[in-house]
């Protein structure tokens, strides 16, 4: 690295951007080459002394005490945690201020799957120039995966995970004699029992606004329904491992043998805690969630894994969870960078949003460490419920990729398989329209849509 | 003196140039970058292309734009005559005279315009829900079944309630307004016939108020076409009916911020705002022919 | 008017319809006074065995270090710079177009008027990504300038104008040797008051209720006004996923409660004004 260029990299702290820099040592970052020339020691010292103000946007509750750690590490640095809304609210706002040129913070919260939906358009920065693949075995492998390139980038830090899981009733399992179903059969035919049962209860409900499950499922189930490779793109929303969900969970809406109603409404809090739904199937965030909103059920509830379609290869796929990613326009990518990495991966931090805003962990660490999963809560009638789902997240499958286009799947799931679990029309039919609808998007977007 | 003139001449256009060059800045500007983005197509692959009246040409194709439009076209026909229905029937009765407590009631009904839409929403919301809301509650003990306001056949008039609930009383208000300026002398001359307050109403009262009747219809024609802020905010308590093309408006939302297509959005909106200005000239040209037959 | 019999029939009917319009109002008033839990268990249109509106206050006001009383603060002083700024461009454009001819002016006034009718999706982005080339985004302005124009608060005060400020007067103080400045000032906006208050009021209920525009232009929670901020609890209220909260409901609740008392408590005290001023525009045409 030439001298000038030596400048421009410390002069990225204060004012020139990290295209022009990079552009000046001669590697441009296009997302399909090698990663640029790593970032030195000295100019990390460097950068980490020089008083610099960040913006991080978060939703997480209480995320000023992990920030604080950090905060103590660098004083010089001091990190401004904006709450710009959760989930879609903020990446809308983000892509605005992409947009916009102006307004984007230097760090955001990103859930897993929407990190291809900013990649495409270029907006988060690869770290591994700043020392991010030496973390790599800090974290759980899929998650890494998650976060990973097509050419090798690091995109983002795995913050928490959702690995799915079933959370029971105990009581009215035993009520009404059934046993936990292991494969998705049982599962079916426990519903059925339990509808003829008690006409007031049903087995569980997959609702028809939450695509997250469904994808959730998906990976469960072994699909891969998403590919991108530069212009070209593979979708197989409704490939044979879809349609065979899609039949098995239609059909049992049709039956009238599961609950299909919109969740987190106060409908469905309310349904929770009337004990309307006998299970819910959900990922490793939920068992905290349920204990908060469905206090009267309390002692009630126990966990499990997911019934398998092979009961001889258990898996399971992931739900929700975030990262921290940088964004690329920052004026500030070393600090940026090393806060990212801080954050999610020092043992502290990471204890401290397991222990203090029950996050499900990304990190190895704190998933072997016994007082996390030695936790029995009563909620749970003193069942180790981190053990479960420390032990399913070791069984979600390896991969699974995400579209770049992200809400406009959602949405268009919404409005086809949602809309048709809901009115107990054909899902297989739906899941079609679903592929169709998101053809034809990405066709109009430029994409080159691969047969599967 | 010619220098007086002058001054006066200048006058005129003095007053009104900081509201008008406030006016070209924010609106004629932003809707001259609309009309020049709308012309143009922006992809994930490839960029942005100018590509001129393309989206216009899918926008008239689009199924569900065309649904979001027939849907505020139909919420229209259902709830603007019949708040506007109650906004005259109250306004005449407050102005009859014969009514006890007028004030109290007056101000009553427009209290809801000073809601914002959002606490609307929340309000109404927890009323009409199936589980919690009173009326739900009151039904299933009296051994009915619960009614479903929230449910994919009922939004529609539920959402119609919450507007009309909003603004009956300030389109009360202006017609009310309307009727307190007719010269007492006419009142006079009435009952001087005999005119009973029937009569008085349709002789006296409602050819006063056409012109204020035709400023609220125009309104309510613009109002519930661009309809957003309810089924918005309705939308988390049942997205499986309410989705992200509900309305037309809510549409062009959707498109511009969720799929950030922001060229096809400012076509959408274009559309939509012919349409507006479609109907409205319509509503003005009958009411009009009306006046003249 | 001169029999004054008061139709008992007619009072009860509107009195009921006087339910209908209080009955949400109550039904938040009683709200307010119930926990997260109570308000699921409850029945909605009475009040619980504990009640707690002192609790519910106090948390709205201390959550998340008192951003709720930021958005009070946001919310009016939005609100205010933007009604009298929007009331004296009106004002000054009304009486300009009401009292003053030149050419072009009723084809200006039209176009005015037309702009009514555009949608405002149309602008919003335009308008966002303009402010944000001049780096307005995320600030009040981006908030109190869009309001300022106000084609219904013109439309009102020229009426108005014609009406309240005789010609006579005006010639009059031009023969004293008054200059148009002084003219408008001194004695037309004395007579324009009633409208003017009017307008006052009107852009202030619609700034004060305004969601679509700070939802877009704002990115910071603590520039929000009351109406994004409410909604934003209210989507955090229900959410899943990491870091999602089942307690805001009660907080909601109440500062709905809390968003509603100001602008109540204005319009019950300025009655007088606003009833005159509509009566010019609600007449004309």
């Amino acid at each position: 690295m030439t001298n000038v260029s030596r400048r421009a990299l410390l002069a990225t702290a204060s004012a020139v951007p990290l295209g022009a820099a990079l552009a000046a040592c001669g590697g441009g970052d296009d997302g399909g080459s090698p990663a640029a020339k790593p970032a030195s020691q000295s100019d990390v010292d460097k950068a980490m002394t020089t008083p610099t103000e960040l913006t991080f946007w978060t939703w997480v509750p209480d995320i000023q005490q992990e920030v604080d750690l950090f905060q103590k590490k660098y004083p010089a640095i001091k990190v401004k945690v904006v709450n710009a809304g959760r989930g879609t609210e903020q990446y809308t706002k983000l892509r605005t201020a992409l947009k916009a040129g102006s307004g984007a913070p230097d760090v955001v919260q990103i859930e897993f799957q929407y990190i291809p939906t900013f990649t495409i358009t270029d907006d988060l920065l690869d770290l591994r120039p700043y020392g991010a693949e030496a973390l790599k075995d800090k974290f759980v492998d899929w998650t890494w995966g998650q976060v990973t390139g097509r050419d090798g980038e690091v995109w983002a830090i795995p913050q928490d995970t959702g690995p799915m899981g079933m959370l029971y009733r105990q009581d009215i399992f035993d009520k009404h004699g059934i046993a936990v179903p292991k494969t998705w059969d049982e599962f079916a035919a426990a519903a059925r029992k339990l509808r003829t049962a008690d006409p007031d209860v049903y087995l569980t409900c997959l609702s028809a606004n939450e695509a997250g499950a469904w994808h959730g499922l998906l990976w469960q189930a072994g699909a891969k329904p998403y590919a991108t490779s530069g212009t070209d793109i593979t979708i197989k929303v409704n490939d044979e491992v879809a349609k065979k969900l899609a039949g098995y969970w239609g059909g049992l809406a049709r039956e009238g043998v599961i609950g299909t109603e919109a969740n987190f409404t106060d409908a469905w809090f309310g349904a929770l805690n009337r004990g309307k739904y006998a299970t819910w199937l959900t990922a490793a965030w939920g068992p905290v969630f349920l204990a908060g909103s469905a206090k009267s059920t309390s002692g009630k509830w126990r966990a499990a894994p997911l019934p398998q379609w092979d009961a001889s290869a258990p898996s399971s796929g992931n739900w929700g969870g975030s990262t921290s990613a940088v964004i690329k326009t920052t004026k500030n990518p070393i600090v940026a960078a090393q806060f990212a990495q801080f954050l999610n991966s020092d043992p502290e931090s990471a204890k401290l949003f397991a222990t203090k805003q029950f996050f499900f962990p990304a990190t190895k660490a704190v998933l072997a460490d016994p007082g996390y999963v030695g936790d029995a809560p009563a909620f749970y009638g003193g069942q180790k419920v981190n053990q479960v789902f420390a032990d399913i997240s070791a069984t979600v499958n390896a991969s699974f990729g995400w579209p770049p286009f992200l809400d406009r799947a959602v949405t268009d799931w919404t409005e086809t398989v949602g809309k048709s679990l809901a009115g107990k029309t054909d899902t297989v039919v739906a899941l079609d329209q679903w592929q169709q609808r998101l053809t034809t998007f990405a066709k109009s977007q430029g994409f080159t849509v691969q047969a599967s | 003196m010619a220098a007086v003139r002058a001054r006066r001449r200048t006058a005129g256009p003095l007053f009104v140039a900081p509201f008008m060059v406030l006016f070209v800045l924010l609106f004629l500007g932003p809707l001259a970058y609309a009309a020049y983005l709308s012309l143009f197509q922006d992809r994930l692959v490839g960029g942005t292309a100018f590509v001129g009246l393309d989206n216009y040409v899918t926008a008239v194709q689009d199924p569900r734009l065309l649904r979001g439009i027939g849907r505020v076209a139909t919420f229209f026909v259902i709830q603007v005559p019949v708040m506007l229905l109650l906004a005259l029937l109250f306004a005449l009765a407050l102005d009859s005279g014969l009514l006890r407590l007028a004030r109290v009631v007056r101000l009553g009904i427009f209290v809801p315009y000073a809601v914002p839409s959002v606490v609307a929403s929340l309000m109404w919301g927890y009323l009409y829900g199936p589980d919690y809301g009173p009326f739900a509650q009151l039904s299933r003990k009296l051994g009915l079944p619960a009614p479903e306001f929230l449910s994919d056949g009922w939004m529609l008039g539920s959402l119609a309630n919450i507007v009309t609930w909003e603004f009956v009383g300030y389109n009360m208000i202006i017609l009310y307004a309307a009727l307190r300026t007719i010269p007492p002398d006419l009142y006079e001359a009435a009952a001087v016939d005999g005119a009973g307050p029937w009569r008085i109403a349709w002789s006296i009262k409602l050819p006063a108020l056409r012109p204020a009747l035709l400023l609220t219809l125009v309104f309510s024609v613009i109002g519930s076409f661009q309809l957003f802020n309810e089924p918005n905010l309705l939308q988390r308590l049942a997205p499986d009916v309410i989705d992200s093309g509900y309305t037309a408006n809510l549409y062009a939302y959707s498109v511009a911020f969720t799929s950030q297509q922001v060229n096809y959005a400012a076509a959408v909106s274009f559309l939509l705002g012919a349409v507006i200005v479609v109907v409205s000239y319509a509503v003005l040209l009958t009411a009009n022919r009306g006046r003249s037959a | 008017m001169t029999a004054r019999r008061r139709s008992t029939p007619l009072t009860v009917a509107m009195l009921a319809a006087l339910a209908y319009f209080l009955l949400p109002l109550f039904w938040l008033a009683v709200a307010s006074t119930k926990s997260t839990q109570d308000l699921f268990t409850t029945f909605g249109l009475w009040f619980s065995d504990s009640p707690r509106l002192f609790a519910n206050i106090r948390a709205t006001l201390t959550y998340d270090d008192g951003v709720f009383g930021r958005w009070l603060l946001n919310t009016g002083m939005y609100a205010v710079a933007s009604a009298l700024g929007a009331a004296l461009l009106a004002a000054a454009g009304g009486y300009g177009f009401a009292k003053f001819r030149w050419r072009g002016d009723r084809a200006a006034f039209n176009l005015v008027l037309g702009a009514i009718m555009v949608p405002t999706t149309a602008l919003a982005i335009p308008t966002y990504l303009l402010f944000a080339k001049v780096g307005l985004v995320n600030t009040p302005w981006a908030v109190i300038l869009p309001s300022l124009v106000s084609p219904f608060g013109l439309y009102l005060m020229r009426v108005y104008a014609q009406d309240a400020v005789p010609d006579t007067v005006i010639e009059a103080a031009r023969i004293d040797g008054a200059g148009e400045l002084q003219i408008f000032v001194r004695i037309a906006m004395r007579l324009l008051a009633p409208g003017f208050v009017t307008v006052v009021l009107f852009t202030l209920v619609a700034t004060w209720n305004n969601y679509f525009l700070p939802l877009i232009m704002l990115n910071d929670p603590n520039l929000y006004p009351i109406t994004v901020g409410l909604a934003s609890w209210s989507a955090q209220a229900v959410g899943g996923g990491s870091g999602a909260s089942s307690d805001m409901l009660a907080l909601v609740v109440t500062g709905s409660l809390l968003s509603v008392v100001p602008l109540v408590v204005a319009f019950l005290l300025l009655q007088r004004y606003w009833r005159s001023g509509l009566a010019a525009g609600g007449v004309k045409q």
